[in-house]
């Protein structure tokens, strides 16, 4: 896809492709990190006054919530590009992307440090007998190349596979849902809000394969109308 | 000279009945006043100083440092109050529990419906330092104020087939906004049980304090269980009825998530939550690089292992 001609802005957005829009949406994305990074600095010097009682659950926790929400947010660029038809904020889907990958990375780290306390046996045995940790990861693995193909470079060598590629990130969106659901006990507050937000963002993307397709047999149909 | 004699209190210094149990109304009423206009922690079904009052045999140090009273009650399970941490503490204080009955029956001699304040009055309270062990593999050191639940059982006089305790915690939505929540999907009232010999184990006590003073509301005012081997979840809180059965009773968790939490539900460090290993716990409060502690079969306390003799612990968890 053309996708540089295609989003290219009008006047009116053309601040949207600045430098500084980018970095704008780079700083914006990192303050979730940047207060959670103040609360372990507090707790580190006076326990419990930053993350409470237990603070590596609530750190994990945490960071499991805005990986879920960056991920989403991925997600709904590319929706609000296309329904408010402002293409150019296609240009900002990779740092969301980015980011997404960066607080799941840091989900799984405090993982490792603060609930695993570094021990390899706690983690294999996790990683082999849990099963909502085994969907929690492969939701990272599936993200992993996503990330690494995220440059300009692979956008451009991958051609239009690059699209295809990058389809894995609705898997990846399905697995972290179910590694959400998979622990809710008590209350299924989280799993219907971020289900339906996912409803909404696959819903958006059917509809719009549907018009696409429509066009597409219009045009064909025209064209056989014509000769 | 002068000997002076203990000068009796003139009789128009006792306060009429009438003036104390107004008092008593008057509390009340001030109470949910306060919880009215917003103010927290005063709609206590005991008189605020009643264990300081009442006195209380000091427990035992376990050479294990007590968690800070600020912990223990701002990180609290109660989910009739919501599912985060920090609801109970927040929400609970709406919670009246003033009057309060306790509702006995089922299989015993005696039932019927008593006054908290009249079995305190002729029990004595002590106090018992406890490590609590919570299923989600945190745990702290509390001390509850409280007497053996055989005490309170046995003034019912429960009979030869007696063979469980059912406990169920107060059912009150208008006051619970956990249990109004159209998203839970725990089946309240909240229900626990004990087989009767594990209630009658000298180490089960009824809580009606911590830290020297009364529960507050989001600990299980003003009357919970504490059952130290087990975990935390089996401790029910604000108690309302006790029946004796026959049979096994049905409980809240274990009707939620059989597979994840049994009737039994001993601390054990062999036996897997589901989703996490039970082989040890953060003691809390802890720090982002704290280490963790080992578990210990029935959470340390091995004089309760011949309750459950030739039982196959790992399939009755």
């Amino acid at each position: 896809m053309n996708a540089d001609r295609r989003s290219r802005p009008g006047p009116r957005l053309a601040w949207l492709s600045t430098k500084t829009a980018k970095w704008s949406v780079g700083i914006l994305l990192s303050i979730p990190f940047l207060l959670l990074l103040n609360d372990v600095r507090i707790d580190l010097v006076q326990p419990g006054a930053g993350l409470g009682p237990d603070p590596g659950e609530e750190l994990v926790d945490r960071l499991g919530t805005w990986s879920i929400r960056v991920l989403y947010l991925t997600l709904l660029v590319s929706s609000v590009a296309r329904i408010f038809k402002v293409p150019v904020l296609i240009q900002h889907r990779r740092t969301f992307g980015l980011w997404a990958f960066t607080y799941v990375v840091l989900h799984l780290a405090a993982y490792f440090t603060a609930l695993a306390g570094f021990d390899f046996n706690v983690v294999l045995g996790d990683f082999s007998k849990r099963p909502y940790i085994i969907v929690g990861l492969s939701a990272l693995c599936l993200l992993i190349p996503l990330a690494i193909t995220s440059t300009r470079g692979w956008q451009r060598r991958l051609g239009l596979n690059w699209r295809r590629l990058h389809r894995i990130v609705y898997v990846a969106a399905l697995l972290a849902l179910v590694h959400l659901w998979m622990q809710e006990k008590a209350s299924f507050f989280d799993t219907f809000l971020y289900g339906s937000i996912l409803l909404v963002l696959f819903a958006e993307r059917i509809f719009d394969a549907v018009r696409r397709m429509r066009k597409k047999s219009e045009a064909a149909q025209s064209v056989v109308r014509t000769t | 000279m002068l000997i002076k004699t203990k000068q009796e209190i003139p009789s128009s210094e006792i306060t009429p009945e009438s003036v104390y149990v107004s008092r008593r109304k008057f509390m009340g009423q001030s109470a949910s006043a306060a919880v009215l206009t917003g103010i927290a922690g005063s709609a206590f079904g005991l008189p605020e100083n009643f264990v300081s009052e009442q006195g209380f045999v000091k427990g035992e140090p376990i050479g294990e440092k007590i968690t800070p009273e600020e912990y223990a009650t701002r990180y609290n399970n109660f989910y009739e109050f919501g599912t985060g941490k920090e609801d109970p503490s927040k929400k609970a204080h709406v919670l009246t529990t003033d009057p309060w009955s306790l509702e006995v029956s089922g299989r015993v001699g005696k039932p019927g419906k008593v006054d908290l304040e009249d079995i305190l009055k002729e029990i004595d309270l002590e106090e018992r330092i406890y490590r609590l062990r919570c299923v989600e593999a945190w745990s702290m050191v509390v001390p509850w104020i409280g007497f053996p639940v055989k005490k309170l059982l046995d003034r019912f006089e429960p009979l030869g087939d007696a063979k469980y305790v059912k406990f169920t915690t107060l059912y009150r939505p208008k006051e619970m906004p956990g249990i109004r929540s159209i998203f839970s999907s725990v089946d309240f009232p909240y229900v626990e049980g004990l087989r009767l010999d594990e209630a009658n184990h000298p180490l089960a006590i009824f809580s009606i304090g911590m830290y020297g003073k009364i529960l507050p509301n989001q600990n299980g005012a003003p009357f919970r269980l504490v059952v130290p081997w087990k975990y935390g979840f089996k401790s029910i809180k604000s108690i309302v009825k006790i029946e004796l059965t026959e049979r096994e009773p049905r409980t809240t968790w274990n009707k939620s998530a059989p597979h994840e939490y049994g009737f039994y539900a001993n601390v054990n460090p062999n036996v897997d939550h589901p989703r996490w290993s039970q082989a040890r716990e953060r003691r809390l409060p802890t720090t982002i690089f704290g280490r963790t502690i080992e578990t210990r079969m029935f959470n340390g306390y091995d004089e309760v292992a011949s309750l459950y003799e030739g039982m196959n612990l790992k399939r009755k968890y």
